[in-house]
């Protein structure tokens, strides 16, 4: 499958990203339904759909003993399963029995586990097919006056919905209009944060909302899923049909047209939303199919979830299209607005022309983004998860000198360091001066001190000790 | 993140070896209906936990080799299947194809001329060759950018019922090696039938697992254990391995399995007894040396001959194919 190489966590230390130790965190959704209450996840491993979905998104280790205990009818003692793992194996495995816990997967027990048997039965109907839960979704009857869309409207329809989305949270603020996403977005947007309500009626967008962007697309998806989620419980709307439609959605085929009759009232309601995000696609709004794009189909692969994306369209940009050289130089082979409007948040853009931009990675630029919330980690992984596939046969793949500069100024950053606390002056003479200051540096309170001047600046902490001091021996002073 | 892994399956479906099975008393024995929908579950396992997974079937029938299924969409089932929202949608092409496919290729076969011997090796060379193809395209195209790591995680799983052939001992050597230059692993899970040395040695050298069945009814169980897990996660879950296997190679000359052979000290090949002149490279040897490897033989144990090869060991490394 072509498409860029969408990475989960941030690139840089490849010997991180190859562990497969069980060290990789969990998925976002997994973090989520450890969340939720029993009798919700319970709901959900129902439909078998819901379980091949979530199956999916766990991490190896666990797969594999959830695989191993599936087929099983009695319960296996503990010691039998530890047997299973080897030495090294041996935390990742406690790591993936708790995971499995909170899910409610396979139930914590000291003696004999055995999967939660909602899931298990469900799940065994995943793979061996039957039943007649319908949960893998309807296709619509064949129908000769409209046929499917083909798979390149869908992705075209996706990217459209996507990039609008991420464009208008770039491009607020900078004084330009570009289309505005619907209503339901803009405030799915404003409850995650990634913009907000600055003066007025103006949404713009927040230091979350730049991080947001340099994300890998099925990140910036999950994302917004999840605080979908959050809304829908907030909605009246039941957290479990959301869900499973979700899931349901991941599982469906690309290019095909889905019948809306199985669907209950909540799910219906979401097609709206849905159709908003670009993650389905219907013909008109009242229309009685759907068809779901790529965002939906992948949403629990790790594939990429967006096709090629637009402008020259030859599929060189699929493979990433920037150049950076060791000069700071950085030459961007697109003409995408939105591509072009992130690289502007930490390039400083020189030229452009019908199929390039040029630009340099200057300090001011990456203070700009610095400033904006942006850390340069991000930066750096967005360079290499978009570096030019000339750049790949580079070891390391970016030039050092940038990643270190870039790196050197986000520590320029935190070079000054606040500390709240109070300036004694005005001593009436050095040796009071330095009888008070003597008793704050036994006291370890002092942070900066200037004889001739004859003031000292105190931490926070010490002021009610030298204070008193002071008080005590003007007061001794007088009598 | 965890990496996509591919699996080849080679399914030995010789007729007469799964009517044997199916009658069999002592080990009980299993139909190849009951075996295919355990495969079936097996296969949809591998499938279902992740998404970019591929698969490849092929099936080794009497004499001939073919592929029976490939994720990648080579072969399709002629019948287009309905419509069901209660499976799966990939899960269910790949049932279709593959029972259909099996079932039209055993239908073929004449159950009264004498079956020939089973296309074992031609499955592991075409198994083989797909793994070859998808490694170097993926590797030329986009999904290498996290570099040479990225590439999928080839395996092949045997799943055979056949005897040993000694006939095929070279090629199966050769795919062997061949194997081993692409870090494939070889897993074999022998159903029915006395333990097989080549496979045996197959697995050993791609440290894959050796699994004989020893309760049919548990094959599900057997195959989700031990063959289920990609070569990553073997690391941290432990798969069955043989702890003795056997080395016994096959002669070049009358593709004999031997305990004590002759091997040519220029190419070596691997005879059965001493040979004036091998047959592969045609290496004369002395005649002197050819007498006392003659009067050595009988006592093999008591006066070893000047190259024998050092079978059922680990340590003896086997003679590479000529």
């Amino acid at each position: 499958m072509a498409g860029p190489s969408i990475r989960i966590k941030p690139a840089g230390e490849p010997s991180k990203s190859t562990n497969i130790s069980g060290e990789d965190s969990s998925h976002r959704l997994v973090a989520f339904l450890q969340s939720q209450s029993q009798n919700t996840l319970t709901r959900l491993y129902q439909k078998p759909s819901s379980c091949l979905s979530i199956f999916r998104l766990l991490r190896p280790l666990e797969r594999q003993l959830v695989m191993n205990l599936l087929w099983l009818e009695m319960p296996v003692p503990a010691s039998t399963m530890a047997a299973w793992v080897t030495r090294e194996g041996k935390r990742p495995y406690h790591d993936a029995l708790a995971t499995l816990a909170r899910l409610h997967i396979l139930p914590q027990s000291p003696v004999k586990h055995a999967l939660n048997p909602t899931f298990k039965s469900s799940m065994r109907q995943a793979i061996t097919g039957g039943g007649s839960s319908g949960s893998f979704g309807v296709l619509s009857e064949n129908d000769d006056k409209h046929p499917p869309p083909d798979i390149e409207a869908l992705d075209a329809y996706a990217l459209e919905r996507w990039e609008t989305i991420l464009y208008y949270m770039v491009s607020s603020g900078t004084g330009q209009f570009p289309a505005r996403p619907s209503q339901g977005v803009l405030y799915l947007l404003q409850r995650s944060r990634l913009m907000a309500n600055v003066h007025g009626n103006t949404l713009q967008i927040t230091s979350a909302g730049f991080q947001f962007l340099l994300h890998p697309p099925h990140e910036q998806l999950w994302e917004l899923l999840l605080q979908y989620l959050q809304m829908a419980e907030e909605r009246q709307m039941d957290l479990v049909e959301v869900l499973s439609f979700l899931l349901m959605l991941s599982t469906t085929e690309l290019g095909k047209d889905y019948s809306m009759e199985n669907l209950s009232a909540t799910q219906k309601a979401m097609l709206e939303d849905l159709r908003d995000y670009g993650l389905i696609k219907q013909r008109t709004a009242t229309s009685r199919r759907f068809s779901p794009t790529r965002l939906a189909t992948t949403l629990t692969s790790s594939s990429p979830p967006l096709p090629t994306s637009t402008g020259t369209g030859n599929g060189s940009q699929a493979q990433g299209f920037i150049v950076l050289e060791t000069n700071y130089r950085l030459y961007a082979y697109t003409d995408n607005p939105l591509q072009i409007a992130v690289l502007n948040l930490f390039v400083t853009l020189k030229s452009r022309f019908p199929n390039l931009v040029v630009g340099q990675i200057t300090r001011e630029s990456v203070k700009k983004a610095l400033t904006n919330g942006i850390t340069a980690d991000q930066v750096i992984s967005y360079l290499i998860t978009h570096a030019h596939p000339q750049m790949r046969k580079n070891k390391p793949l970016l030039p050092v000198t940038v990643q270190d500069q870039i790196r050197l100024w986000e520590l320029e950053k935190n070079r000054v360091k606040s500390q709240e606390g109070y300036l004694y002056t005005a001593f009436a003479s050095q040796a009071d001066y330095e009888y008070v200051l003597n008793y704050a540096k036994q006291l370890d309170v002092v942070l900066w001190e200037n004889a001739s001047r004859r003031c000292f600046f105190g931490s926070v902490e010490g002021h009610a000790n030298i204070r008193g001091f002071i008080e005590r021996r003007s007061a001794a002073g007088n009598a | 993140m965890d990496k996509p892994s591919h699996l080849s399956v080679i399914l030995d479906l010789s007729p007469t070896q799964w009517a044997l099975c199916a009658q069999s008393a002592n080990p009980t024995g299993i139909t190849l209906q009951t075996f295919l929908s355990q495969l079936l579950a097996f296969l949809n396992a591998h499938i279902a936990c992740k998404d970019e997974n591929t698969l490849a079937v092929f099936g080794a029938f009497p004499g001939q080799s073919g592929m029976l299924y490939s994720s990648t969409g080579e072969i399709t089932s002629a019948r287009t299947e309905s419509t069901d929202a209660n499976t799966y949608r990939p899960f269910r092409t790949l049932d279709s194809t593959l029972m259909t496919l099996i079932a039209e290729r055993l239908e073929s076969y004449d159950s009264t001329t004498e079956e020939a011997p089973i296309g074992l090796v031609g499955c592991l060379t075409k198994a083989l060759c797909y793994i070859n193809r998808a490694i170097t395209t993926s590797s030329s195209s986009v999904t290498e950018i996290e570099g040479a790591v990225a590439s999928v995680d080839p395996r092949i799983l045997v799943l055979s019922v056949s005897p040993d052939q000694s006939s095929t001992y070279i090629p199966i050597m050769n795919s062997i090696f061949s194997a081993q230059k692409l870090k494939v692993t070889i897993d074999v899970c022998k159903i029915f039938g006395a333990e097989n040395v080549f496979l045996q040695q197959a697995a050993h050298l791609t440290g894959g697992a050796y699994v004989q069945v020893e309760r049919t009814d548990a094959l599900l169980q057997y195959m989700m254990m031990s063959f289920l897990p990609p070569p990553a996660i073997r690391q941290l879950i432990s798969v069955p391995t043989q702890d003795r296997v056997d080395f016994r190679a096959a002669c070049f000359c009358h593709k004999r399995i031997v305990e004590i052979g002759f091997v040519c000290s220029v190419c070596l090949s691997i005879f059965c007894q001493p040979v004036p002149v091998c047959s592969t490279c045609r290496t004369k040897f002395p005649i002197k040396t050819l007498q006392r490897l003659r009067d050595a033989r009988p006592l093999a144990a008591a006066a070893p001959p000047t190259k024998p090869l050092a079978p059922k060991n680990g340590t003896a490394t086997p003679a590479r194919p000529g």
